[in-house]
């Protein structure tokens, strides 16, 4: 039966002790890992009797993001670092300086051999995952924002045949690449998402926090916050856009009436017609919206503020973290 | 300006006497401003130098985190992602994001151990710019105020007290205060731009017609107080008799006056610009300036508010530092960076900090104070202060010993002695040079 957000019911969580901002599943398993705000990478069996979260080996900072592919785990973190750790040896394969800056997201190619890395430095850089060399680098984003300041490169994601990536900043600024050449095809504009308030706060907030393509690979989803009022508590409605990649324009503008903050990830259900966003601020949130009706279908509050997500293939089961808990929910009638 | 004369005699006779040496006074008060813009190369300069004491104080409006700065605790469940660095001040690290002032520390005491007690951004702001809290029959001046009093000049051409505060948020809640000093102690408040509003002469008006308003003006005035005792009134005439010095000191605001070479230093930022200007100020001999940056209440994204915030405050320390330095000037200026409070070690599920008064940082450099110094101590999580305990009142002490004015110095509201700090506050004096 095909997943349907009307049927969303939260079934287990359990608590974590960190901020987990990353998580990644040994593929048809109850397998996961997780890394977070106590700078560590942690296994975790969710069929187990007891949710023990094990310890495997540690960033130099927070750990911002996971990518699994075979039995190749790949972290990424604010320490600039990309590590390797094979799951079936259990060790640290290798530890590369990725980054001269913050690690925000890693990505894998849909055939799971290459690794897209973005940054603070601005670069996104694209690894072969079992190797860990260097393929190439791609610099498109401006180092700074308009008013001066260090601007920051938050989101990428591989269009479902591999031969695109798309990157998003700070300042709205989305990049398409080809892959192969590594060559920029076009870039889109999403000004909204970002707040810079020079008269209230003299300071900025907001970016594009999230990417998803389409899985026709038409679309480009877009995620973040709208203009900010509040800065101090991120007060601002959620946003996604939505992108034609052929006309090359925006088609879709969803802003939250029942959900604040940030939205950090985001997936499209496997027939494209609908689409998962989650993050949050205080209250964390989790989006369901119809890519044809341009509305949202479902927005909820998850008690805590979302960074990343996965679901199974069906889409009809979600394995949620954030702040200090991990949720599953399913979406099956 | 003829139509305004009374016809008095006492009024002639002056108007004569006036008009007699206003030519005179005009060119000699321009000559004065024109010293002024050019201090670093003057005699005048080089005695200012040697004697009279400033202060920069770089305002972190909102409460920038003692974490991601000067007391960080990485690897602490409370630390948050940054590293620390090593500083030139053996054994002493700071937030990596100020790697410049980490290479500057031995110009610098760094305070760790601030405990005020009070985590509100009005009243917060309003204790640490005074030094004290306002009792019900007392309204104390501010910091500005008192340095104001105590180290401007009585004959200066140029403001004793400038404030910038350009952001609205936080602003009303940090208002430069003179207190019971009255207005003439009250800054110089640049909130809409860098330069003073309404500085230059009006059209049409000249030198002459304008000393002529100011004669017939303290005339009115002198008759009107005669019989009359007012500290409002008094206030208001003096400051009536320096707005001429004020309005020539309109270059000092101008960073065009400055090469670019300078600017660059700087930097493009606003925050960067108007530390500029205070260092301009400072110069030509105003006592304390205070650059308000806005706004580091980071409840949300405490970590990329203070990626943002903090390398630009590292380059404006160091270049503030380095510049003065340069120019024989920190010996006798004081650079306080300071906020009203500082955030929780606790991380919130917005990845903010929240208001903390606790355990908290500060740092004082240059005029009297010792460089190189790491004073108190926050525990291994930040939570509290283990070791040498400074409350808002020490603070101001050391500040004035340190600027050579006795903080048991007092003042009267009528007959009552008020003393600078309150009764039984002492200065930490190993932070004294």
């Amino acid at each position: 039966m095909s997943a349907n957000p009307d049927k969303l019911k939260l079934i287990k969580e359990h608590s974590l002790k960190m901020i987990c901002f990353g998580i990644a599943q040994v593929p048809k398993s109850s397998r996961f890992y997780l890394g977070g705000s106590d700078f560590k990478v942690y296994e975790v069996d969710l069929a187990a009797n007891k949710f023990e979260p094990a310890e495997k080996y540690a960033h130099e900072s927070y750990v911002t993001t996971l990518a699994l592919s075979g039995n190749q785990l790949v972290s990424g973190g604010y320490d600039g670092k990309l590590i390797w750790w094979d799951t079936e040896a259990k060790k640290q394969i290798r530890s590369i300086e990725g980054h001269s800056r913050w690690i925000r997201k890693i990505a894998l190619s849909p055939d799971g051999k290459i690794l897209a890395s973005v940054a603070d430095d601005m670069v996104c850089r694209i690894w072969d995952l079992q190797t860990g060399k260097k393929i190439r680098e791609l610099r498109g984003h401006a180092e700074k924002t308009p008013s001066h300041f260090d601007s920051m490169l938050y989101a990428v994601a591989f269009s479902p045949d591999g031969k695109w990536l798309a990157t998003a900043d700070k300042i709205g600024h989305i990049v398409l690449w080809d892959l192969e050449s590594g060559k920029q095809l076009y870039s889109l504009e999403a000004p909204v998402m970002y707040t810079w308030d020079k008269v209230q706060r003299l300071h900025s907030i907001g970016g594009i926090r999230s990417l998803a393509f389409s899985p026709n690979g038409k679309l480009l989803a877009v995620g973040g916050t709208g203009k900010i009022g509040n800065i101090d508590h991120l007060e601002a409605k959620v946003r996604i856009e939505i992108f034609d990649l052929e006309a090359k324009k925006q088609i879709g503008e969803y802003v939250g009436d029942k959900s604040q903050g940030l939205i950090n990830h985001m997936q499209f259900a496997p027939d494209g017609t609908w689409l998962i966003g989650a993050g949050g601020a205080n209250d964390g949130c989790m989006v369901f919206l119809s890519v044809k009706d341009k509305k949202f279908l479902r927005q909820e509050k998850m008690g805590m503020h979302v960074h990343q997500f996965l679901t199974n293939e069906a889409a009809d089961t979600i394995w949620s973290v954030g702040h200090n808990r991990l949720a599953i929910h399913e979406l099956k009638a | 300006m003829r139509k305004t004369y009374c016809g008095s005699h006492e009024h002639g006779y002056n108007r004569r006497a006036f008009l007699g040496g206003a030519l005179a006074a005009g060119a000699a008060a321009f000559t004065d401003m024109t010293q002024l813009n050019s201090l670093a190369h003057s005699a005048m300069a080089g005695e200012l130098k040697k004697q009279q004491k400033r202060v920069i104080m770089l305002w972190l409006a909102g409460g920038a985190s003692q974490l991601e700065t000067f007391d960080p605790k990485p690897g602490a469940s409370t630390g948050g992602p940054f590293r620390s660095i090593q500083t030139d001040i053996p054994g002493v690290r700071i937030s990596e994001l100020m790697p410049k002032m980490a290479q500057r520390l031995k110009h610098t005491c760094i305070i760790r151990s601030l405990d005020t007690k009070n985590g509100d951004h009005g009243s917060g702001a309003q204790l640490m710019m005074r030094g004290r809290r306002n009792e019900a029959t007392i309204n104390y001046p501010d910091l500005g105020a008192i340095l104001a009093r105590e180290m401007g000049r009585a004959d200066s051409k140029v403001p004793d007290y400038v404030s910038f505060y350009t952001q609205t948020e936080g602003r009303g809640a940090a208002p430069g205060d003179p207190g019971f000093l009255g207005s003439r102690y009250a800054p110089m408040e640049l909130t809409a731009s860098m330069m003073p509003e309404n500085l230059k002469m009006l059209n049409g008006i000249t030198e002459l017609d304008h000393q002529q308003r100011a004669d017939l003006r303290e005339l009115i005035s002198k008759k009107f107080s005669k019989d009359r005792t007012s500290v409002t009134l008094g206030s208001h005439n003096e400051a009536y008799q320096r707005v001429r010095g004020l309005m020539a000191s309109e270059k000092l605001f101008d960073i065009n006056q400055e090469s670019q070479s300078v600017r660059d230093k700087y930097g493009p930022t606003q925050f960067g610009e108007q530390a500029l200007v205070a260092r301009r100020l400072v110069e030509a001999g105003v006592p304390f300036v205070r650059v308000g940056r806005a706004w580091w209440d980071s409840h949300g994204q405490n970590f990329e508010t203070h990626q943002e915030m903090v390398p630009e405050l590292d380059h404006v320390m160091a270049t503030l530092i380095d510049d003065l330095k340069e120019r024989g000037l920190l010996e006798n200026t004081m650079i306080i960076t300071l906020s009203e409070f500082g955030r929780t070690p606790g991380i919130n599920a917005s990845l903010g900090r929240d208001h903390f008064a606790s355990a908290w940082s500060t740092t004082l450099t240059g005029c009297g104070i010792k460089g190189g110094v790491c004073y108190g101590k926050s525990d291994a999580k930040g939570e509290r202060v283990v070791e040498g305990a400074m409350d808002a009142g020490s603070l101001f002490a050391t500040i004035y010993r340190a600027l050579g004015i006795d903080p048991q110095k007092e003042y009267f509201i009528g007959d009552r002695p008020v003393p600078l700090v309150n009764p039984g506050v002492k200065e930490v004096e190993t932070l004294l040079t």
